[in-house]
């Protein structure tokens, strides 16, 4: 989103809401927390709308139109690969969809949308046909939500986990007893007895397969829970069969034990799944929740009054409470206040602001109540810019992810096929096992495995990264950064701090060199010039005992000159240029300079450079024993890019680079063969940045939508690069090793399966099983940046 | 022998009184926050 966020024009105009009541009294019910009723309405209430949706201006051919809107929606009932393009082909053609795409593993949808040609409500109903719910992405997350999912989740594991350890019970005399010795009647007794236990395990534990597979088949398509459908529906009429009628064509074999068991396991599966994902969506909700829905306002007679943040303005006075975050960026008019802003650096040290200094939406403050004006809000924060950036990422399809996705709808044809053909040369060879290979090849296959596979793992790392500080843009930057073997630092404001730092100081005859820089340092103290920052820093550097009383009097700034200031005898001290100080320059070498001088003449001369970041040089260290190798470069002069890549260790130097001589560097390298990822403070080499493999943006000042880098770190930290780069690797090992496992299983049980080696409650196993093993494994991934941090 | 011919169907009752009482549990929030109890030493109460 490059473009500048506009308030929107808002689609639906009020006259098309149902007649007769005022706007406020039709979305007045659904203040406070959400509820969404079926007729979807709340989707176009615009105070709701902001929750989820930004506007684009529209293109200047057709100024009178309203734009695009795009909205991020969670999809409520999805579980694999298939259900999203059942979605995304549910909206594609509607009129007013530009268009959709869902992502699997975190179920929502990516809508871009024409408000002045559709609403969102009849959007949603048009999804809710197909047996699918959109919900708001706040109202999704919102505890009640989840919690009657997460409830009912539970309920229908233990219904089919208590029913199954019964069933069981009744099973085991059956294998045990000889040919007869158990007297007919009993064991009919057990039959029923097995079989009214599976009644509910069938026709309620089961429904969400029955669910998902009727809604499949009624829009054509395969999806992952056909062949599973199938199994129980099968397995379950042939024993009701055998049950009832012992004596009749399906033989007098029962599976009810079989059958509650891979239920059993397949929604144990399902659950712990669904657990693990709202963990990896945790990690992104951690940070999207921040945000408190209420705030205490001051009102125009100086009280304050809760309203919610929705209806906050800028300009507005609030007071935060200890422990509260911060509802929007502005100003803290209070004295001073302790904030913690591991938003932007993943690192929870309190920060002190004072009076007048700004604050960041989600940030907390730590300590006493705070008042503050708040200057920006909603969607124009640096919070709101974050979780943005954040959820076009989730949202996003990196390219393995595709090519599973497209895998998965033939395969799971051939495996409908493959069970039939099992099923029917059993059948000639042993009526009694033909069922039970044919179930158990529509059981065992596991293609979730293979679509969870990426995008789980790269979810996971996201997740990490972004608690740390860094956001990543796309996730298909993973696989790009993770084969890289070059990276290339920008000088100014990546490798160097902006600030300068004091490298010498000359003095005339009789002065110390530190009676210089106090005097100095006394002058500059008031002034916000870099060079005076310098040298007041390197001031209280070598004196941090403060407190002398200033001997200087009437001190004066003259813009791009200098700083004047009378001394207790009258006499003028100036520091600043050497035209400024009546001196001729020192042209030795071409560092910045400042001067000192006083009715005398000279005094002083002040030698400055560029102040190297702390960890530039065990970053450079760190990257080349993780055999990559690096590049400064710079538009900078030749001797100060040369000293600052000396100081760091970097491998090769290319200095007084034009962005075009820059672009042509990267491209020579990109010509040997080199992959190449590019380190830069994301403002000023946008071309660069975007022609390298990858990039990164450092540093908090650019805005982030329109940083052009795939990676953005916003704590400063320059070995973030490398942490990032480790990252990217061990993410793109565990792809690897999700997508070998995945294939391997499938590849080995299928046949297993289809030569009558394996059991149905084994597959079941089997399946619930693969999944957990590729989430679980991309679990691994969300610890790793804290234990290397 | 014969008693197994009440047992059994008292058994199946039994499942659904015992399914019965966990939806009840389960309605009642029991299970909605299972961390609870294990965080309760690290509170100051």
């Amino acid at each position: 989103m490059n473009k500048a966020l506009a308030v929107p024009p808002v689609g639906p105009s009020p006259e098309s809401l149902p007649a007769g009541e005022p706007v406020d009294d039709v979305f007045g019910a659904h203040r406070g927390p959400l509820t969404v009723t079926d007729d979807f309405t709340v989707l176009d209430d615009p105070v709701e709308q902001q929750e989820f949706t930004t506007y684009e201006p529209a293109a200047e051919a057709s100024p009178g139109e309203a734009g695009v809107a795009q909205s991020v929606l969670l999809v409520q009932g999805m579980y694999c690969a298939a259900c999203a393009d059942t979605v995304e082909c549910a909206l594609q053609d509607l009129p007013g969809v530009e268009s959709a795409r869902v992502h699997a593993a975190t179920r929502r949808l990516t809508l871009r949308w024409d408000p002045a040609q559709a609403r969102l409500s009849d959007l949603a109903q048009a999804v809710g046909r197909t047996g699918y719910r959109l919900l708001p992405l706040q109202q999704a997350l919102s505890i009640s939500e989840r919690l009657r999912e997460t409830r009912m989740a539970l309920w229908r594991l233990f219904v089919a986990g208590f029913c199954n350890m019964q069933v069981m019970m009744y099973a085991w005399p059956a294998y045990v007893a000889k040919p007869g010795e158990m007297p007919a009647d009993l064991e009919q007794l057990l039959r029923w007895a097995s079989w009214i236990l599976s009644v509910p395990v069938v026709t309620f534990a089961s429904g969400p397969f029955f669910r998902n597979a009727w809604r499949d088949l009624r829009l054509g398509h395969v999806g992952m829970d056909t062949p599973v459908s199938i199994g129980i529906l099968v397995t379950f009429l042939v024993s009701t069969a055998a049950t009832f009628d012992p004596s009749g064509p399906w033989g007098h074999e029962v599976w009810f034990d079989s059958l509650t068991m891979f239920v059993f396991f397949l929604l144990g599966g399902r659950y712990l799944e669904h657990k693990a994902r709202d963990r990896t969506a945790g990690a992104l909700d951690t940070l999207m929740n921040r945000l408190p829905e209420v705030c205490d306002r001051q009102a125009a007679e100086g009280r304050f009054e809760t309203v919610s943040v929705r209806r906050l303005s800028v300009g507005d006075v609030v007071r935060v409470s200890a422990g509260q975050a911060f509802p929007g960026d502005g100003a803290i008019l209070s004295d001073s206040a302790t904030v913690d802003e591991a938003l932007l650096t993943g690192e929870s040290h309190p920060v002190t602001r004072s009076a007048g200094e700004s604050v960041v939406a989600g940030s907390f403050n730590l300590a006493g109540p705070v008042l503050m004006r708040v200057d920006r809000l909603g969607r124009d924060t640096r919070f709101a810019q974050i979780v943005a950036l954040m959820e076009k990422a989730s949202t996003d399809k990196p390219r393995l992810a595709v090519l599973a996705d497209r895998i998965a709808a033939p395969f799971l044809v051939i495996v409908l096929l493959s069970a039939l053909f099992a099923g029917w040369y059993w059948w000639q060879i042993d009526h009694s096992k033909a069922l039970a290979v044919a179930v158990a090849v529509l059981i065992v296959t596991c293609p979730c495995a293979l679509s969870l596979a990426t995008p789980a793992a790269m979810l996971t790392s996201a997740g990490a990264l972004a608690r740390r500080g860094t956001l990543v843009r796309r996730l298909q930057a993973f696989e790009s950064l993770a084969g890289i073997d070059a990276v290339v630092f920008d000088k100014t404001g990546t490798l160097t701090h902006d600030r300068l730092e004091l490298e010498s100081v000359r003095a005339r005859e009789g002065w110390t060199s530190a009676m210089v820089l106090s005097l100095a340092a006394e002058l500059a103290q008031g002034s916000l010039h870099p060079v005076s920052r310098g040298i007041v820093a390197a001031a209280k550097l070598a004196n941090p005992m403060e407190g002398a009383p200033s001997a200087l009097g009437d001190c004066r700034e003259l813009a791009g000159q200098g700083l004047q200031a009378l001394r207790a005898d009258g006499t003028v001290v100036r520091l600043g240029s050497a035209s400024f100080c009546g001196l001729a320059a020192d042209t030795a070498n071409e560092t910045p300079k400042a001067y000192l001088a006083d009715a005398d003449g000279w005094l002083a001369t002040f030698e400055l450079r560029e102040g190297v970041r702390e960890d530039a040089r065990a970053t450079v260290a760190a990257l080349h024993d993780l055999g990559v190798q690096t590049w400064l470069l710079s538009g900078d002069r030749q001797a100060a890019a040369e000293r600052v890549g000396r100081e760091v260790g970097v491998g090769a130097v290319i200095a007084g680079a034009t962005p075009e001589r820059k672009l042509a560097e990267l491209e020579a390298l990109q010509a040997k063969g080199r992959r190449v990822a590019m380190v830069g403070d994301g403002l000023n080499d946008g071309p660069v940045l975007a022609r390298a493999h990858t990039s990164f943006a450092l540093g908090h000042a650019a805005a982030l939508a329109q940083a052009q880098s795939d990676y953005i770190i916003q704590g400063g930290r320059l070995m973030d690069v490398v942490l990032t780069l480790r990252q990217a690797r061990s993410t793109m090992r565990i792809v690897r090793q999700n997508l070998v496992w995945a294939a391997l299983y499938n590849a080995v049980s299928i046949p297993m399966a289809l030569v009558g080696w394996m059991p149905p409650w084994l597959a079941g196993l089997g399946m619930a099983g693969s999944s957990l093993l590729v989430i679980g494994n991309a679990l691994r991934l969300a610890g790793s940046t804290r234990a290397r941090a | 022998m014969d008693i197994l011919y009440l047992l059994i169907p008292l058994s199946v009752l039994l499942v659904f009184v015992i399914i019965g009482v966990f939806w009840w549990a389960l309605q009642s929030g029991q299970f909605d926050n299972i961390e609870r109890e294990g965080e309760r030493v690290l509170r100051g109460d």
